[in-house]
């Protein structure tokens, strides 16, 4: 743990009380000189810090800029995900460094932030709108015990976190578009692109890349997507606050990947599942080359769609696009 | 086995990429080639039949998939062995990519060097997007797999002629 989060973490579990700088550079065994060239450093990233001498350091106000010892130091203490975490102010993608960071060795559960991705990704190359300090786009770096065919579960986990996250946070009722689209109002406020780096029968590491459409105005989306896309903050009607978001989604998913870990896929499958929107309704499938109709009947034990055709077919679908038609 | 039979086969060969079939009975043989010099329409994933003078395994879809050809785990196990072309096959279900996006060019065509560690291809299940690696040293010499098309666990999608 730096210091910087000892310091935060301190601050945050005193609360309204306040805490003394005495006992901060006892515990932390620094001096109080180094406390308050910290406290300072804090100040002038944005944080409101009161100094008193009867109640010693207060946190008043915390600023919408990600600070990586910020996260950390409001995550439990016992963590795989957000074990270690960096803020980029731009980079071009986040899975990408996670990528990168793999493969010189750095370990499970480090998460990378980007206040903002120059060539933010979708599925096939499409591009994610990732402007500035508007929203979370993350990635996190994973070696997951699992083989290739099992990794499908890095799918639904993500769903399930963000869900709970973000009904935590906002109170907003998020649905999942199958497989891990989410969705509010009938359109997408946050996706994921998990890509995974394996040898035949061996998962090396993977990136789990989220991107949050936090405090996006509608102007912030191109034309097209308008239609389609929203922010948490033009559905609830004022700004979300992004680090309280992304602490609670950090924690979720280290809850749901440990359930995976421990071989309790069903169980969060089941949650995933009562979730799924797209059960139960009219759906196209769309492939590259051709699109086919159908009614979404029910997910496999694997969470592959099992789509109705309408010559009655029963097909199992666990690629390319699924779009709800609109009932007739 | 009729000529429905033989057609049925013709067509999963045309569908799966695969230019050349054998099979063998207590009763009949039956071999059947396309390609290039065989003289089909020559479409984008036409392969000429000099790549693969000998037969080759059959893709575990083929196999899987038509009653037509019942014996067919059998002939290519025996064939299989003089071949010497390795194959690079999905560790999982679900669709085959063979470029990054729609519009860029594939990973890898026939007569592409690769090594190691070169992607070869991806494929999705899910959302979760595999990089599958050669895992050999060689040269691409068929392509089975059409883009965007769902793939089996440990079918083959491309074979490569190691060096």
């Amino acid at each position: 743990m730096t210091t910087l989060e000892s310091i935060l973490r301190a601050l945050r579990g005193a609360g309204d009380q306040g805490v003394a700088g005495t006992q901060v550079s006892s515990a932390l065994g620094i001096s109080r000189t180094a406390i308050w060239s910290h406290i300072q450093e804090l100040r002038q990233l944005g944080y409101d810090i009161e100094a008193t001498s009867h109640r010693g350091y207060r946190l008043l106000r915390v600023p919408d800029s990600l600070l990586g010892e910020d996260l950390m130091s409001q995550l439990p203490q016992e963590r795989l995900i957000g074990r270690s975490i960096t803020i980029y102010r731009e980079t071009a993608s986040t899975n990408l460094l996670v990528d990168q960071r793999a493969m010189h060795g750095e370990s499970e559960g480090w998460v990378v932030f980007a206040e903002s991705q120059t060539r933010g990704r979708g599925r096939l190359g499409r591009s994610w709108v990732s402007p500035a300090g508007k929203g979370l786009w993350f990635s996190v770096l994973l070696r997951p015990p699992l083989r290739p065919p099992e990794m499908t579960q890095l799918t639904v986990i993500s769903a399930t976190a963000l869900s709970r996250a973000i009904r935590q946070v906002t109170g907003l009722q998020p649905e999942i578009k199958w497989p891990n689209d989410i969705l509010i109002q009938g359109k997408k406020v946050a996706g994921v692109l998990t890509e995974m780096s394996a040898e035949t029968d061996r998962v090396s590491h993977a990136a789990l890349g989220i991107g949050i459409n936090v405090n996006l105005e509608a102007s912030d989306f191109p034309s097209e997507l308008q239609p389609v896309a929203t922010s948490l903050q033009i559905e609830k009607g004022e700004p979300i606050h992004r680090s309280t978001l992304a602490v609670a989604l950090l924690k979720a998913l280290d809850e749901d990947y440990a359930r995976i870990c421990k071989g309790s896929f069903q169980e969060v499958a089941r949650e995933w599942a009562d979730q799924c929107i797209t059960l139960g309704k009219r759906v196209r499938i769309h492939q590259l080359d051709h699109s086919y109709l159908g009614v979404a009947e029910s997910i496999d034990p694997e969470g592959a769609l099992m789509i109705r055709t309408e010559h009655g077919e029963l097909e199992r679908v666990t690629g390319g696009d699924v779009t709800l038609e609109k009932e007739p | 086995m009729d000529l429905k039979d033989i057609k049925a086969i013709v067509d999963l060969m045309k569908k799966n990429s695969i230019s050349e079939f054998e099979l063998e009975r207590e009763e009949f043989k039956i071999k059947l080639k396309r390609g290039l010099q065989g003289g089909t329409q020559g479409g984008g994933d036409e392969l000429p039949i000099a790549y693969h003078p000998i037969p080759q395994a059959l893709p575990q879809a083929m196999a899987a998939a038509p009653e037509q050809a019942p014996a067919a785990t059998q002939a290519p196990q025996a064939s299989a062995k003089a071949s010497t072309d390795l194959e690079i096959t999905s560790p999982m279900i679900g669709s085959f990519y063979a470029s990054p996006s729609p519009d860029s060019p594939p990973y890898v065509e026939i007569g592409t060097k690769v090594g190691p560690e070169t992607v070869v291809c991806i494929v999705e299940a899910m959302k979760v997007m595999n990089e599958i690696k050669a895992e050999v040293s060689g040269v691409i010499t068929e392509i089975l797999v059409d883009n965007a098309k769902p793939v089996e666990f440990g079918q083959a999608m491309f074979r490569v002629r190691p060096n």
